[in-house]
């Protein structure tokens, strides 16, 4: 009896692209944009933050430095032309420091939307012309809303983000890629819960850029000067 | 109706035996309960010229010929609208939407046209022999000549026009006056018509009366949509774009409700001013019901020339500035808006925020580091052991920034005020990024890393 014959189409049959390996990530029809961390792109499908998906972060709380993982990102989008809106947004944004990181103010929308949130987002995705929506959707969001969004979200030329708090990971979604954030010595560790493709072993961690030096300072005594009423008297 | 007799009636009407030219007492005996309206002409004026606006959408050429017939040369604009089928198939179904049924036929000459609607032809003719048997084949009343000189016709034997052509002019002329030969001259395009052009008014405005008394609001978006389409055709006509209008609700109380219409980008686009409508619509409580509609086009900007592109795809989606109108129609002007910089150290009126579409003011952005969000207003922070505390002992980060400014306003309701203040940045032992200040006053918390 003979030895059943190799495989020898093997190679041909991987190469297809209806084939899918288990150990590569997927590859998307669009390709992503550069995230500005080369750590987190070897990690993400199609090389970069997608576009025509909802991303989902999920962090703790705000202000851990999870704005300034998708800076680079944004920034260059903006330089591109392309328009950038952020739906309901916690706090006012402060507009010299979007414009220090490089987005073009005259085209960032922010859209107070109030109970709204996930109908805006549906009509800036369907309007096509946005290239980044971020999006803080109130906290009972359902799924039928997610999927409503992810749906209207496939086949456009977007980055669309959406912020909800850590505890929903658990909970399933369609967005096909979602990450926790957390806070890391001077940056963010980054889990991937979900992407197209393998599933991704370990978080990693990315650096991010502060100006400021981690270092305790001590604040010197606050000291005002003279009162300024004092002056004019002083003249007169 | 018009002075005591039927002009025209409805098809149950006309089931039940009343004819046109019947004595109102004989209309009223046949149909006790028959509603009858008496004609206005000046109302139908009006409609004929609302629907000249509107036909500026086919062609710049319109003229009018009381009292119910609408001229279009279209010669001009076959190939815009991929030929005299589809341009016909086009207007008659816009006509349709206005609410209009239409008797219409395409004809070399503008008497010609006429007579072959009248006649009921509804037909291209393009070339001049088939035009010119048509017109012959018609019955010699369908012309609007005197009741006097269509006896005569009649006594002379002449049912056609083509009977009345053979007949030698020179003996018609003596007979019947010139009137009569020259109309057929000119239908057969032998001497010159030229019409009156509609002048398309300097100003848009229009009342359109609703059939029945309205009471939801979002049932009038209809309506509004007919208003708009007349809109549409005059701004096509005098190459203009609308950026705001306003929408009268005429109340029956005899009240009226301003609705103004804002766009974000100046447009001719009907179906986008009638999205932009619905969105409003659905905000609003009318205080009475709705008996008309007015609409007042005040701003308009001339409509910029460009080039259509040869090969490219136009982009799908209805575009930013569409988008950004309707979240505004829903959530309020001042929900929507796009970020400028305000030259002033005080970090609350540093941000401004300025209307879509409008360039932000280049200006430098101040060189210390910045948080990307901002408190509504400052938080006041608890002090422990000589530190600020928020949720848990705050490390500073940075030396302080002092910033100093705004005594100009110190005192002004709603004005920051004079500040004096030094900012660091500082982190908590939860990993949050913070702009932190004190002041005489002691810490507080003004903003987040994002």
């Amino acid at each position: 009896m003979t030895a059943a014959p190799l495989p020898a189409g093997l190679s041909e049959v991987l190469a297809r692209g209806d084939v899918w390996c288990g150990d590569t990530l997927a590859r998307l029809p669009e390709a992503g944009i550069p995230s500005g961390h080369a750590q987190l792109d070897a990690e993400l499908p199609g090389g970069g933050w997608p576009r025509g998906g909802l991303t989902e972060l999920l962090c703790e709380r705000p202000g851990i430095g999870e704005l300034s993982l998708l800076l680079p990102a944004l920034a260059a989008l903006s330089v591109a032309d392309g328009w950038i809106a952020l739906v309901a947004p916690p706090w006012q944004p402060h507009a010299p420091a979007w414009a220090a990181a490089g987005l073009a103010l005259e085209r960032l929308v922010v859209v107070r939307a109030g109970r709204d949130a996930a109908w805006c987002c549906e009509q800036l995705l369907l309007s096509g012309g946005f290239a980044g929506i971020l999006a803080w959707p109130p906290v009972g969001l359902d799924a039928r809303a997610l999927r409503r969004l992810q749906v209207a979200a496939e086949g456009q030329p977007t980055l669309a983000c959406l912020w909800r708090p850590a505890a929903m990971a658990a909970t399933p979604s369609p967005a096909p890629l979602r990450l926790v954030l957390a806070p890391f010595a001077a940056g963010l560790s980054l889990h991937i819960l979900k992407r197209r493709g393998r599933p991704a072993a370990q978080p990693l961690t990315v650096t991010l850029p502060r100006s400021g030096k981690p270092r305790a300072l001590v604040c010197p005594p606050f000291s005002l000067p003279a009162p300024r009423s004092a002056a004019p008297q002083a003249v007169a | 109706m018009a002075r005591g007799r039927v002009l025209a009636a409805d098809a149950a009407a006309r089931a039940a035996g009343v004819r046109d030219g019947l004595r109102l007492s004989t209309a009223l005996g046949l149909v006790p309960g028959l509603a009858v309206c008496e004609r206005a002409a000046g109302r139908e004026a009006a409609a004929l010229e609302a629907l000249a606006c509107w036909a500026g959408r086919f062609t710049p050429e319109v003229s009018l010929a009381p009292p119910a017939t609408l001229l279009l040369e279209i010669g001009g604009c076959l190939r815009l609208f991929g030929g005299a089928e589809a341009l016909i198939a086009a207007a008659l179904a816009a006509c349709g939407s206005q609410g209009y049924t239409a008797a219409w036929a395409a004809a070399p000459t503008p008497l010609g046209a006429t007579w072959l609607a009248w006649g009921g032809a509804a037909a291209i003719h393009a070339e001049a022999g088939g035009f010119q048997r048509a017109l012959a084949a018609l019955p010699a009343g369908v012309a609007a000549w005197p009741a006097e000189i269509q006896a005569r016709l009649a006594a002379f034997g002449a049912a056609t026009l083509g009977d009345l052509r053979r007949l030698p002019g020179a003996g018609l002329r003596r007979r019947l006056g010139s009137g009569v030969v020259d109309d057929l001259l000119r239908a057969w395009g032998e001497i010159p018509d030229p019409r009156p052009v509609f002048v398309f008014p300097e100003r848009f405005a229009q009342t359109l009366e609703l059939p029945a008394r309205v009471d939801a609001a979002a049932a009038l978006a209809f309506a509004g949509q007919r208003l708009f389409a007349a809109l549409a055709g005059w701004l096509n006509a005098r190459q203009r774009l609308v950026r705001g209008c306003r929408l009268g609700l005429i109340h029956d109380d005899g009240g009226t409700t301003e609705l103004p219409l804002r766009l974000a980008e100046a447009t001719a686009d009907e179906v986008r001013l009638g999205r932009l409508l619905r969105e409003h619509l659905g905000r609003l409580r009318l205080a009475a019901p709705v008996e008309g509609l007015t609409l007042a086009a005040d701003d308009w900007v001339a409509r910029p020339g460009s080039s259509g592109h040869l090969f490219d795809l136009p982009p799908a989606g209805e575009g930013v500035m569409a988008c950004l109108e309707r979240l505004q129609g829903r959530l309020g002007e001042t929900a929507v808006h796009t970020l400028g910089l305000a030259a002033d150290y005080r970090p609350e009126c540093a941000s401004r925020a300025v209307p879509p579409g409008n360039p932000s003011s280049a200006m430098a952005v101040p060189a210390g580091l910045r948080p990307l969000w901002l408190l509504p207003r400052p938080q006041p922070l608890a002090e422990r052991a000589g530190r600020p505390q928020w949720h848990g002992p705050l490390a500073l980060e940075t030396r302080p920034e002092r910033l100093e400014s705004g005594w100009w306003d110190a005192g002004e309701p709603g004005a920051p005020g004079d500040a004096r203040r030094d900012y660091c940045v500082a982190k908590n032992p939860l990993g949050q990024w913070l702009w932190v200040f004190r002041d005489g006053e002691g810490w507080f918390l003004h903003g987040l890393f994002g």
